[in-house]
């Protein structure tokens, strides 16, 4: 589904070189679910930016079922169009209202008539758990809520993976449970996810396969039970003893 | 501590000290004997045109027909032509059978007419309407350009906008007229409403481009993240959002822009402004014609800001 070789991103500001991402190999598989976690700076989010191109990536190679985005012939806003992305910050269209939020894209770039991106939009709204705010404003609704619609307006393009950066970050601690129980519920229907989060219960309780990251590279890697347990590297359980 | 309900004696203060300000200025002007005359100001927005019809040859009036306000009245000459008038009613004074020698009076029409206020306030809301929509579809593609990655696009518009705000807009009118308008052979008009909307679109670029900048970078992310191409994602995100934002400072501009037309009465367009010059040329009356263009001003000004403050309080249910 989504293969890395040799990740790159440098940042280069100031006459500094920030090795954001620096060689990450790895290979996520249909159904999969990955959460990736580390400290913070430790390039996980701009790791999950390269994967929808976001960010152009300095070297290495990304594939989306096949297609190359190190390719300078791919068109991105294709490869995007099946990669659905969900933010910290949300980033709902605020001129919009909840249902014109995720009636826009399906109209503008999957070409849908009207009625059936509505009937859609709304469909996923009862998803989410919130149909009556459909009429809404989005700076109207609580963040979990937003939150809720951004991974609703997500999935309106039909997406063949998720992309999640630090979804519940940003929200009061009474409502990360909201959009936490959304993320489950998309993982147990088999969809592609890949996670950056501080949720450690979310990891063990959802993921697949847990990736650690520090310094822009990929540190440890393996299962729930396994990364949360017994991990082998030493900064992982430096990371655990400090989160846990 | 409770100011609401001494804000009536502040009203009242405010209305005193423009009332002081207004009496000072009329003991003023009656220091040096200034005779007002208003009632000179009205003919000048509309008047009464009256045209008189004349026989064009010697004949008798072969048949009169009133119908109401307007009567029409049929000649024959003495060489059976005939000539029909229309004219008012009350301006007859002929009967059947009266002798007419050639320039004789047959009655006269009359119409109201607009006045050279009226025709100078009309150009003027002519030019500015046309120069600000110009101006903003100027601004809104060198805005675009101005943030655009294409460095040469950036240059230009760049260079575009120094030179403009950097030169005076009277000069730029000169230029316009005299050069651009003799090389392109363009009228006064073309013109004046070039050089105006070129003068204000430098300005719309700029708040154009503050207005985009303003905008969180993660709308434009949120919008490709979903597919859109950088041109949708403009269209369909960042402009409607950076429009209401930019709403008042454009609305600043677009009221300057009808300020500043009253530059083009330098290269001899009719506008409120010359008219009032031309007015002052024959009644003399400068103060009363000043005052009264002024207000006119005003009245555009204050009607354009009103509409642009219910155009944002639509936007603002999405606050």
């Amino acid at each position: 589904m989504i293969k890395t070789v040799d990740l790159e991103k440098i940042f280069v500001g100031r006459g500094q070189e920030v090795r954001a991402v620096d060689g990450i190999t790895s290979h996520i598989k249909p159904g999969e679910v990955v959460v990736v976690i580390g400290p913070s700076g430790s390039g996980k989010s701009t790791y999950l930016r390269c994967l929808n191109g976001l960010e152009m990536l300095t070297g290495g190679h990304v594939h989306i079922d096949g297609v190359d985005l190190a390719n300078r012939k791919t068109d991105m806003n294709k490869v995007r169009a099946e990669v659905g992305m969900v933010f910290q910050q949300f980033n709902l269209f605020p001129h919009k209202t909840v249902l014109e939020n995720l009636v826009l894209a399906q109209m503008k770039v999957r070409k849908r008539g009207r009625k059936e991106a509505e009937e859609k939009g709304r469909a996923l709204l009862e998803k989410v758990g919130i149909p009556e705010k459909e009429a809404n404003y989005p700076s109207q609704l609580s963040g979990g809520q937003q939150q809720r619609v951004a991974i609703a307006r997500a999935l309106a393009m039909d997406p063949k993976v998720m992309l999640f950066d630090e979804p519940t970050s940003a929200l009061d601690p009474e409502m990360v449970g909201e959009v936490l129980e959304v993320m489950k519920q998309l993982a147990r229907e088999g969809m592609t996810m890949v996670v950056v989060t501080h949720e450690m219960g979310f990891a063990r309780e959802v993921a697949d396969r847990v990736l650690f990251m520090d310094y822009g590279k990929l540190v440890e890697e393996g299962t729930p039970e396994h990364f949360f347990t017994e991990p082998k590297e030493e900064r992982a359980k430096l990371f655990l003893r400090q989160v846990l | 501590m409770n100011t609401n309900s001494k804000n009536w004696l502040w009203w009242l203060l405010t209305a005193l000290v423009l009332i002081c300000m207004v009496v000072a200025l009329w003991a003023a002007t009656k220091r040096i004997d200034y005779t007002w005359r208003w009632n000179r100001i009205p003919q000048y927005f509309a008047y009464q045109n009256v045209e008189i019809q004349k026989v064009p040859f010697t004949g008798t009036v072969a048949q009169i027909d009133k119908k109401g306000e307007s009567t029409t009245i049929t000649i024959e000459g003495e060489n059976s032509e005939t000539a029909t008038f229309v004219v008012d009613t009350e301006t007859v004074n002929l009967e059947v059978d009266f002798y007419l020698m050639t320039g004789d009076t047959v009655g006269s029409t009359s119409e109201w007419k607009a006045g050279p206020l009226a025709v100078g306030l009309w150009v003027t809301i002519y030019i500015s309407a046309i120069a600000s929509v110009i101006a903003l579809i100027i601004g809104v593609v060198t805005g675009l350009c101005r943030v655009s990655r294409n460095l040469t696009l950036r240059q230009l518009s760049i260079t575009y906008i120094e030179i403009i705000r950097g030169t005076p807009l009277l000069v730029q009118l000169f230029i316009f007229y005299f050069f651009l308008g003799t090389v392109l052979d363009i009228g006064r008009i073309a013109s004046g409403v070039g050089a105006l909307s070129l003068f204000a679109g430098a300005y719309v670029a700029e708040i154009i481009r503050a207005g985009i900048q303003s905008i969180p970078k993660g709308q434009m992310e949120a919008a490709r993240s979903l597919g859109m191409n950088s041109a949708q994602a403009m269209v369909y995100i960042i402009l409607p959002q950076a429009f209401k934002r930019t709403l008042p400072p454009l609305a600043g501009q677009f009221i300057s822009l009808i300020k500043d037309s009253s530059l083009v009465s330098v290269i001899a367009i009719t506008d409120l402004t010359k008219s009032g010059r031309e007015v002052i040329a024959s009644t003399f009356s400068v103060f009363e014609v000043w005052f009264v263009v002024a207000f006119l001003y005003l009245i555009l000004t204050f009607t354009l800001s009103q509409v642009v403050a219910w155009f944002e309080r639509r936007l603002a249910v999405s606050d």
